[in-house]
């Protein structure tokens, strides 16, 4: 599955949510959530995720993550609806979860940035994607450093509600500052390399974009419609 | 759109995402996770805003897929912050908060019927008990939701614009001028 071109992967996760929620419940929802199940057991050799649990198969670590997440919303759902509206409020749910869970397992950012810029999409948006996807770690590092920095200068997190707010002050002003104060790092690395709205890049090794894929994405876009028009006749 | 603002984009999606290590260490019921779209908006305009309001979702919608139909309160919050900057709001926190919880109303208003009719009020666990609890106290349905969502968006949006201010306001005041809107948002100028 991880050798298709990332915007076949992208419709496919996308598709199916949106058939989840078009098709007649809960007919259309557990057809929807069978395929996107089945899905998560063929994640490929591109999986990431939480497959690095040793004695389970990179698939079955999908499914499983895909099932935990979806659970907590089946519990909630039965204690605020009959059963009829949980299974299907439900299993539309645990297939936009399926879906993306499984996506997150296949598809490579690299090979998204290189299909987006072989399309000729400007490389600032193709910077925007992946320059997010490695901020956040980075970040969330600092924060927790943060914490604990904070704490050893014997700041207490609790007591009352005002207490906890100066203590959320202190934790998270040197986190945005010193982030704000990176962008003039950024503005200068990106500047240095000619980036900008409107400059295009050659891609190194753009993904393989067969007739068929480009064929099926249009027939997925086309049945999607059809199934929202003959709904909503 | 210039470098430097394409630069603060990634950024400030990281700050939304980051920031809940802090809130976990206060165990405080909130999110913060419009914090970047709030402060990029404040810097840079509404554009900007909505840009990283967007991205936060897309990424949020990695780790939990119920985030993406929200992206249009993430939008609404870029909008709304970008009048509160242009009318100065940020220049204290006695101006911040309550444009603040202008929002919490805005906000959850917007979501209660994306909430309502696309995820049966089950988002989050918190959201999920209050409308709950909601329920338990007579509302109807859609009330009960709205009552989640108030319950969560209310003090959330106000902490939010008040620590946009308190960031806005600890910047140096050259680095504050690098971007457009930070000294109209701060009622510097």
């Amino acid at each position: 599955m991880s050798a298709l071109h990332p915007f076949s992967l992208l419709a496919i996760a996308a598709a199916l949510p949106a058939f989840a929620w078009i098709l007649p419940a809960p007919g259309g929802g557990l057809a929807t959530v069978l395929v996107a199940i089945g899905l998560t057991l063929t994640p490929g050799p591109g999986s990431r995720g939480a497959g690095s649990t040793p004695g389970w198969r990179p698939g079955f670590v999908t499914l499983r993550t895909a099932l935990v997440t979806a659970a907590p919303f089946w519990l909630f759902l039965r204690l605020l609806h009959d059963g009829p509206t949980t299974i299907a409020i439900g299993l539309r749910i645990t297939t936009m979860v399926a879906s993306c869970v499984w996506l997150v397992a296949v598809l490579s950012p690299d090979r998204l940035v290189e299909a987006m810029v072989a399309r000729g999409w400007s490389l600032a948006i193709a910077y925007l994607f992946a320059a997010t996807l490695s901020a956040v770690p980075v970040l969330k590092a600092r924060a927790r450093r943060i914490v604990e920095a904070q704490r050893c200068r014997g700041l207490s997190p609790r007591g009352s509600v005002a207490n906890r707010l100066r203590a959320l002050r202190a934790l998270a002003l040197p986190l945005v500052l010193s982030a704000v104060h990176e962008v003039d790092e950024r503005t200068l690395a990106l500047e240095t390399r000619g980036l900008g709205m409107g400059v295009r890049r050659t891609p190194l090794a753009a993904p393989l974009d067969r007739a068929a894929e480009r064929v099926a994405r249009w027939t997925l876009l086309l049945l999607c419609l059809a199934a929202l028009i003959r709904r909503l006749a | 759109m210039p470098v430097r603002l394409l630069a603060l984009i990634p950024v400030a999606v990281a700050i939304s995402l980051a920031l809940s290590a802090a809130v976990d260490a206060v165990a405080l019921p909130l999110f913060l996770d419009t914090t970047g779209t709030i402060l990029a908006t404040t810097l840079a305009g509404p554009a900007v805003g909505v840009a990283v309001g967007v991205l936060t979702s897309a990424v949020n919608t990695l780790r939990n897929p119920t985030f993406w139909p929200f992206v249009v309160v993430q939008i609404i919050v870029a909008l709304y912050a970008g009048l509160a900057a242009r009318a100065g709001l940020f220049r204290s926190l006695r101006t911040a908060v309550p444009a603040g919880l202008g929002l919490g109303v805005i906000a959850s208003l917007t979501s209660t019927p994306i909430s309502y009719f696309v995820f049966g009020c089950t988002t989050t666990g918190g959201i999920a008990l209050t409308t709950a609890l909601g329920k338990a106290l007579g509302l109807p349905p859609l009330g009960a939701c709205f009552f989640g969502s108030f319950v969560s968006d209310f003090g959330d949006k106000a902490v939010t614009f008040a620590l946009v201010a308190a960031v806005l306001h600890g910047l140096p005041r050259r680095t504050a001028a690098r971007f457009p809107l930070a000294l109209r948002a701060m009622g510097a100028t």
